[in-house]
């Protein structure tokens, strides 16, 4: 058990790419923390520099108090879990989990010991005879995870494990890692490109974009309020809709003359002639009578998801794609053209330029 | 694919029973020489039945009894330095070039592509082109009529190293990475991962290199003038001139037969692993 400290690390490649620019993270003890991000904004480079897999260019990487900067993989009291499971196919079960504790010469009973202690933990006792070929994708993953169980890390590490998993078993391992991580306290750090995955299991999420972070905290704070337009874009299925818009005097114009009050228009005041950009979650634009209406939405596609239904559509006289999530018991119809209302508490306003947020 | 075209079915055949004829008839006659008298020769017509002196035959052959064979040694003595020939070669080409594949793939060192493309480009110098210059460096070795001589030279190989590279190449990264995380240095991600997983190939690989090293001709020609080394293959061309006229085609015939049948073994015990290594990929 540790925690784990990334300061100021930096990777370049031999070719001058550079992959991470300046990373600053204090991973607490027990604490399970994803990165995500789309694919190339450096979290699994990220990840395997933690690993030792990839060497660092800059900075300072400690796990508990030591600095492992120049440590080798295994002597760095990490666990990783790999993407295509990296079990070993001349092996059984047994024989994989093991291996690491083999190379520490641990005694062969005591890795029986252990072995049979973790496959217990995982339900694949059955299993430890088998080779990695038998088994099922979900069993793999299951051993994959026992493996980094059995040596009782100081830290796991998670490299996109649910990939290569169905829709059904990936939700199904979903849980079965976040039991695990709270039953063994163990600090994880877990990397995914799926914001679903990374909204459940993360204590605390970390998006990144470019090799750069963009926001850390808990899911919901990032969620509810995102730093960037990148965060706020990334967090969220449907993604959230962006508008462009100004600010004149005290009002706020969205989509050139949609003028939304806010209830408190003295903040708006001092961005006064600014561009903006106004983005409002699908769930947060409620129908509502005529006159209270902020947009009229023209529906063009029907999502019916039972407990929701999503409309896909456009203001009138605007081609830009606006999504707006309503609950499931009303029905719509093609062409339909529905009032709609921002809900006043949940607006984001990003600067136009620097897609920093700009409201509280 | 299910074609239904009897006339196609028809040529598809002919094909073949034509290609058997034409590999299967010289072993057949080979077969059937080994056990007839010289005798049942001098009539110029070869005979397309078994004689009675099969046994006869081999046991002279084996033995050299009366230097049928027209050399001082005996053909049971050849295999054996056929055998540690093809061996040596084998177990050689194997090792060096598995090892070389090892160091290509998984290590990062100055000038490795230069490694790369020098191994490949000794694939376009056979034994048969540099055959001058090794002769005289073995010469200058010292190495004339000896086992090291008939081996060392042919160890080397580019196609065995090229082979292993792509297997190896095929063996995702994240299984070293694994390994790497479980404590194992090179040698023994080497020993304990990346070796089991290549046991097909290096089967495969063992078969194809025996019966090259076994049927190796030029080079022993070349560098053997002392009896005690010379291999099976050769001698069968010394006989046919050695005869004062009358060519010996039953023990020719006889010692053919037996040139053939370590690498038919080898064959038929490792068919299993050959077709495996060469078709099949461990997912």
């Amino acid at each position: 058990m540790a925690t784990v400290s990334l300061r100021n690390i930096k990777k370049t490649y031999s070719n001058g790419f550079k992959a991470i620019h300046n990373l600053n993270l204090e991973i607490e003890d027990g604490e399970m923390i994803v990165l995500v991000g789309p694919s190339g904004c450096g979290k699994s480079t990220s990840l395997r520099m933690v690993a030792g897999l990839e060497a660092t260019s800059e900075g300072d990487l400690y796990i508990g108090d030591k600095r492992v900067n120049d440590l080798e993989p295994s002597e760095r009291d990490i666990a990783m879990v790999f993407q295509n499971y990296a079990l070993y196919p001349h092996m059984s079960v047994a024989r994989n989990m093991g291996y690491g504790l083999k190379n520490q010469g641990l005694p062969r009973d005591e890795i029986r010991r252990k072995v049979e202690k973790a496959a217990r933990v995982l339900e694949i006792e059955h299993l430890l005879d088998n080779k990695p070929k038998q088994l099922s994708g979900g069993q793999r993953q299951r051993v994959a995870m026992g493996r980094a169980i059995v040596r009782n890390p100081k830290v796991f590490l998670f490299d996109e494990p649910l990939s290569n998993l169905d829709a059904k078993l990936r939700v199904q391992m979903r849980i079965e890692i976040k039991r695990l991580q709270q039953e063994f306290a163990t600090t994880a750090i877990y990397v995914t490109h799926d914001q679903v995955e990374a909204m459940t299991l993360a204590d605390r999420l970390v998006v990144m974009n470019g090799g750069k972070v963009e926001q850390v905290g808990p899911p919901l704070d990032l969620y509810e309020k995102p730093e960037t337009q990148f965060v706020a874009g990334f967090l969220g299925s449907p993604g959230m809709n962006f508008m462009p818009a100004r600010i004149q005097g005290q009002a706020l114009l969205v989509q050139g003359d949609h003028r939304i009050d806010l209830p408190d228009m003295a903040e708006l005041a001092q961005w006064d002639g600014r561009d903006i950009t106004f983005g409002v979650r699908p769930e947060h634009l409620e129908a509502c009578s005529e006159a209270e209406a902020d947009f009229h939405l023209k529906v063009d596609i029907i999502e019916p998801l039972g407990a929701d239904t999503l409309l896909y559509g456009h203001l009138p006289g605007s081609d830009s794609l606006m999504i707006a999530e309503q609950p499931g018991k009303r029905r719509y119809t093609r062409g339909d053209v529905v009032p709609l209302r921002v809900d006043r508490e949940r607006l984001h306003l990003f600067d136009a330029e620097t897609e920093q947020r700009l409201n509280e | 694919m299910i074609e239904n075209r009897p006339w196609l079915t028809a040529v598809r055949h002919l094909v073949l029973i034509l290609g058997i004829i034409v590999i299967g008839l010289p072993i057949w006659i080979a077969l059937v020489a080994s056990t007839n008298t010289s005798a049942s020769f001098v009539s110029g017509v070869m005979p397309m039945w078994f004689g009675e002196e099969g046994l006869n035959n081999f046991r002279r052959v084996l033995t050299n009894e009366g230097r049928v064979l027209g050399v001082g040694v005996s053909a049971s003595w050849m295999m054996w330095n056929s055998f540690i020939m093809a061996m040596v070669i084998a177990i050689g080409k194997i090792t060096i070039s598995i090892l070389s594949a090892f160091a290509i793939v998984y290590f990062r060192f100055p000038f490795r592509r230069t490694c790369f493309w020098m191994i490949f480009i000794t694939l376009m110098l056979p034994v048969e082109v540099r055959i001058l210059p090794t002769y005289e460096v073995v010469a200058s070795l010292g190495m004339l009529n000896s086992y090291a001589g008939l081996t060392i030279p042919l160890i080397a190989s580019a196609t065995a190293t090229f082979l292993f590279r792509q297997f190896f190449l095929s063996i995702p990264d994240s299984l070293a990475e694994a390994a790497r995380i479980d404590g194992a240095g090179p040698m023994k991600f080497f020993k304990d991962i990346l070796l089991p997983l290549s046991v097909n190939n290096i089967a495969a690989l063992f078969v194809i290199l025996f019966i090259y090293g076994w049927n190796q001709y030029l080079w022993p020609l070349l560098i053997t003038t002392d009896e005690n080394y010379y291999t099976i293959v050769m001698v069968i061309k010394r006989l046919m001139t050695a005869g004062e006229g009358n060519v010996p085609w039953n023990i020719i015939m006889t010692t053919t037969v037996l040139a053939m049948l370590p690498p038919v073994v080898v064959v038929l015990v490792m068919q299993k692993f050959f077709v495996r290594g060469l078709v099949e990929q461990e997912k």
